[in-house]
């Protein structure tokens, strides 16, 4: 069995007067009243989640120019209302050597403090004391008192606040639908990723089925071998065609006449009888005149043989 | 505060996204080359088949010459028929120069691989004649 023990942190209560604080973990930390806004109100809604849309115009006329968040929480029949500028508290947070990172939780001195007996001694200068329902900073010699405030004794609530670190640039909405957008355009893009790849794939296949059906060699190595010989055996073909329509069509001298045509390893040889020497040029001009142009040729026994290479 | 910032998602996000583009390249590469080589695959299998069946097609081919044969034309000219696993020769010692027409006509203008051909004139009409095909 494995024990989990929940963290402890300690608390600090910050003010915009505090001392530096120097802690080596995460801490939870209380905001002075002097770093919020804070309204006790009777609202006719029935729920928390009509009262949010309504923060921001009734904090409208009180506070200064700002960019600032809003909370509610309720409290009986009544609804405590506040606003707080998030860069200007992470920003004494830092000051006061709490950066981010050292802050596990922030707390309204309002939700922590509200439940005090008596007044308390911040330092020498601060108290802090409830009026009217409302936890509130007062200077010492406003009110005497010796009892310091120990917020370590607390037992925090659970209403934390989430500090946004630029939310005076971008506000949170524009950011969420950025992400929103994001994830469209990875989905999608995604999406057609798939898509090609199936589309890759299915091609794929029906190429090795193009293999199958058409009986092929295993590798388009052998395949372009294959049609190399199949093309050249066609080419050769086609050009002892061409040669002999050539031959066979050729207009002779009357004393003229074909005796031999010999055909093999892809070498034409004629034998024309009847032809004199030196007039045999003009058969080979005809032949020319057509792409045919004998590799050999000789006269024995007044036959001309002549030869041809395809 | 320990909340997931949202820049962080969004940096996040983005370099998903870059990460899911950059694979849609690789694979849109891939696409185009399966193409293409469906393509050229497609190609190359219809000319090896063309060639293969009209030219290098052992039953088409014997099948035809043997018709060829059994012509009338053919019949006076004494044809001696030879053969064998990957060829045929047809030859003929003394044939009229119309058998000698009409045979080299079909065989000329058929798909025929002629790997061998020997003419010999004896006469004005009359010629001896050897013909190999291959397939």
């Amino acid at each position: 069995m494995i024990w989990k023990f929940k963290k402890q942190h300690s608390t600090v209560f910050v003010d915009r007067d505090s001392a530096v604080f120097e802690v080596d973990e995460s801490v939870n930390v209380i905001l002075s009243p002097s770093l919020y806004w804070v309204q006790k109100r009777t609202l006719p809604v029935k729920s928390l989640r009509e009262v949010k849309p309504l923060i921001e115009s009734l904090f409208e006329d009180i506070l200064p120019d700002g960019h600032y968040s809003y909370s509610a929480y309720k409290e009986g029949d009544e609804y405590l209302l506040f606003a707080y500028q998030d860069k200007a508290i992470l920003d004494i947070l830092a000051q006061k050597g709490l950066p981010p990172s050292k802050v596990n939780a922030v707390y309204f001195a309002q939700n922590e403090l509200a439940s005090l007996q008596e007044p308390k001694k911040i330092d020498d200068e601060n108290v802090i004391a409830i009026k009217e329902g409302i936890v509130i900073l007062l200077p010492a010699k406003f009110i005497k008192t010796d009892a310091l405030l120990d917020v370590n004794d607390l037992s925090l609530s659970k209403k934390s606040i989430a500090l946004k670190q630029f939310g005076h640039i971008v506000n949170e909405k524009s950011l969420y639908r950025l992400i929103a957008l994001l994830a469209v355009i990875i989905v999608l893009v995604g999406s057609e990723y798939i898509i090609t790849l199936n589309k890759a794939s299915r091609l794929q296949t029906q190429r090795e089925e193009l293999f199958s059906s058409y009986n092929l060699k295993p590798t388009m190595f052998q395949n372009k071998a294959l049609l190399k010989k199949y093309e050249g055996i066609y080419a050769s073909q086609t050009k002892l065609r061409t040669l002999l329509a050539a031959v066979l069509s050729m207009h002779l001298n009357p004393a003229e006449r074909l005796k031999v045509v010999e055909y093999k390893n892809k070498k034409l040889k004629l034998a024309y009888m009847g032809v004199k020497e030196g007039e045999e040029g003009i058969i080979k001009e005809q032949l020319k005149k057509r792409g045919f142009v004998p590799v050999k040729e000789h006269f024995n026994s007044g036959i001309w043989y002549v030869e041809f290479q395809l | 505060m320990n909340r997931v910032n949202p820049i962080h998602i969004i940096a996040l996000l983005i370099v998903l996204l870059l990460f899911v583009m950059f694979k849609l390249g690789n694979a849109r590469e891939e696409l185009a080359d399966a193409k293409a080589s469906y393509a050229t695959t497609v190609l190359l299998a219809d000319k090896i088949k063309g060639l293969k069946s009209n030219y290098f097609n052992k039953t088409k081919v014997q099948k035809e010459l043997n018709k060829l044969l059994r012509r009338s034309t053919l019949r006076s000219a004494n044809i001696v028929k030879k053969v064998t696993h990957s060829s045929m020769t047809l030859s003929s010692e003394n044939m009229n120069i119309r058998s000698l027409n009409f045979l080299l006509g079909k065989i000329l203008n058929g798909t025929y691989v002629v790997s061998e051909l020997k003419i010999k004139r004896l006469s004005d009409k009359t010629a001896a004649m050897r013909l190999e095909i291959k397939w």
